[in-house]
């Protein structure tokens, strides 16, 4: 009987160890929020795209420098409304090394360009066909903001529109990092 | 040697759990009760034998009793306490967070000839560790988990306007709202049968487009041009925001159509899910089924020198 007591105890042992270890390695943050702002501190994905005169361009020709990518599209209300802003957030900062970069999500280039001149913009549109941008930096709605460090990480990932004090003190942080 | 054949029987059971690792009976009480039964009867013979009841032969043996039990009791543990089968199912380019495994899996992105040949891979990472690349056809070992891939029905679609102008596509109720790439995560009964179905918004037209995959052999059954006939489809449903209907089209596989003044066509092929079941300890396995070789030689070993008596049942 001893030996009966004995084995069944030293099987709920091992059971409960094995069920309790707590494995190795640090644990990540997997708070399943979702969006955007879930991709601070990650490496910023680029994609070959094209500027809307043809040239070939890409988020990973701007390293080194504090990059505002903002995912729009022509037939975005809210979109629309913001560009005004950062438009102004790019004269501002441009000489102190920011770039705006407006990547349009699955439009015609020609759609994208002839609303950029209409509208006076002057910082670059890319045209994202394949909308891989959108994918990747996880849009779940247009425009979203992504602040880029000069490291190639992104600072903040932002739903919605922006107004321009709002987007001066996300850019901040990313600005004033060595 | 019926402490012998009830540790094979373990071992092969535990050994199916590798093997055919998606089955639910490994996570049934049934399962865990019978190795746990198996596992008793292995410690009973093991703690007979090593106080000397079946002699010189029967220490030799209780090695790979051992080995055997340390094989039930990772059996125990990944059927009993390992987690369910999970499949998660994300859109191309995008990461979705594995908890149980405290790693994240990165669906890897797609384009149309991708879709088309159905060889996307998933990437898992965990941190400080290497990365775990699961292509078609594989499985992968992770911790206590095996890692594998169901394909499911993928179309990647594409809007022009009636001018030729691209078109945002995008997947309002998805969490990947930009994604051109349907997943058909619904069914829809058309005619008695269940068929994979899905929807995408075409904002700058204020158009809803529902769609429903269609099989090659249910093509055939459509009015469609010859050359179409017996390929893969996609039914295009379009209505406007506020639900009025304007027009239905079938769109065979890379080809356009034109349906309520957009040009859409969909490029039709499958796009991978993940699938996570628990798996025994590798580790665990394969040391235990090393020692319980090891013992079953070194017992036969004995036997042949013909220097130990013979083994008798516990």
């Amino acid at each position: 009987m001893r030996t009966v007591i004995a084995a069944v105890a030293a099987i709920v042992a091992v059971l409960v160890v094995i069920a309790f270890y707590p494995g190795g390695g640090p644990k990540i943050s997997l708070n399943g929020t979702g969006g955007p702002r879930m991709l601070a501190g990650a490496p910023a994905q680029s994609f070959p795209v094209k500027r809307v005169d043809g040239a070939a361009d890409g988020l990973d020709r701007y390293r080194g420098t504090v990059v505002v990518l903002n995912l729009w599209a022509t037939w975005c209300p809210p979109c629309r409304e913001e560009m005004p802003a950062l438009e102004r957030l790019y004269r501002e900062y441009h000489g102190r090394g920011l770039v705006v970069l407006g990547v349009d999500q699955g439009e015609a280039p020609r759609v994208a360009a002839r609303y950029a001149r209409d509208h006076g913009v002057t910082y670059p549109i890319l045209i994202d066909e394949d909308q891989q941008y959108g994918r990747a930096y996880a849009a779940v709605g247009l425009p979203t903001t992504i602040v880029i460090g000069r490291d190639g990480r992104i600072v903040k990932g932002i739903d919605g529109e922006l107004t321009l004090a709002q987007m001066r003190e996300a850019v901040a942080p990313a600005l004033h990092a060595q | 040697m019926t402490a012998l054949c009830v540790a094979v029987v373990c071992i092969g059971l535990v050994i199916a759990q590798d093997v055919v690792p998606l089955v639910d009976f490994f996570h049934t009480w049934q399962y865990a009760t019978a190795l746990a039964l198996g596992a008793f009867v292995l410690i009973a013979y093991a703690n007979g034998a090593i106080k000397g009841r079946d002699g010189a032969l029967g220490k030799r043996l209780a090695l790979a009793i051992a080995g055997a039990l340390v094989v039930t009791l990772a059996g125990i543990a990944s059927g009993l306490l390992g987690p369910d089968t999970q499949t998660v199912s994300h859109a191309p380019g995008t990461v979705a967070p594995i908890p149980d495994l405290r790693a994240a899996a990165f669906f890897t992105a797609a384009d149309p000839a991708s879709i088309a040949s159905g060889n996307a891979h998933v990437v898992v990472r965990r941190p400080n560790h290497g990365d775990v690349d699961v292509a078609p056809n594989e499985r992968k070992f992770l911790q206590s988990s095996v890692l594998l891939l169901r394909p499911s029905h993928a179309a990647f679609v594409e809007a022009r306007d009636g001018a030729g102008n691209h078109l945002t596509v995008t997947q309002p109720t998805n969490p990947s709202f930009l994604s051109p790439v349907l997943l058909f995560p619904n069914e829809e009964a058309i005619a008695g049968k269940k068929l994979p179905f899905d929807t995408f918004a075409v904002p700058a037209l204020q158009r809803v487009v529902k769609t429903v995959f269609l099989t090659g052999a249910m093509t055939s059954t459509l009015r469609v041009p010859p050359e179409d006939a017996g390929k893969p489809a996609l039914l295009f449903a379009v209505d406007d925001d506020r639900g009025v209907s304007h027009g239905i089209a079938v769109g065979p596989d890379g080809k356009e159509v034109t349906v309520a003044g957009m040009r859409l066509r969909a490029t039709l092929g499958s796009y991978p899910a993940l699938v996570v079941a628990s798996a025994p300890e590798p580790l665990a396995l394969a040391a235990g089924v090393v020692l319980f070789l090891i013992g079953v030689a070194w017992t036969f070993l004995g036997m042949m020198s013909g220097r130990t008596v013979p083994l008798r049942s516990p």
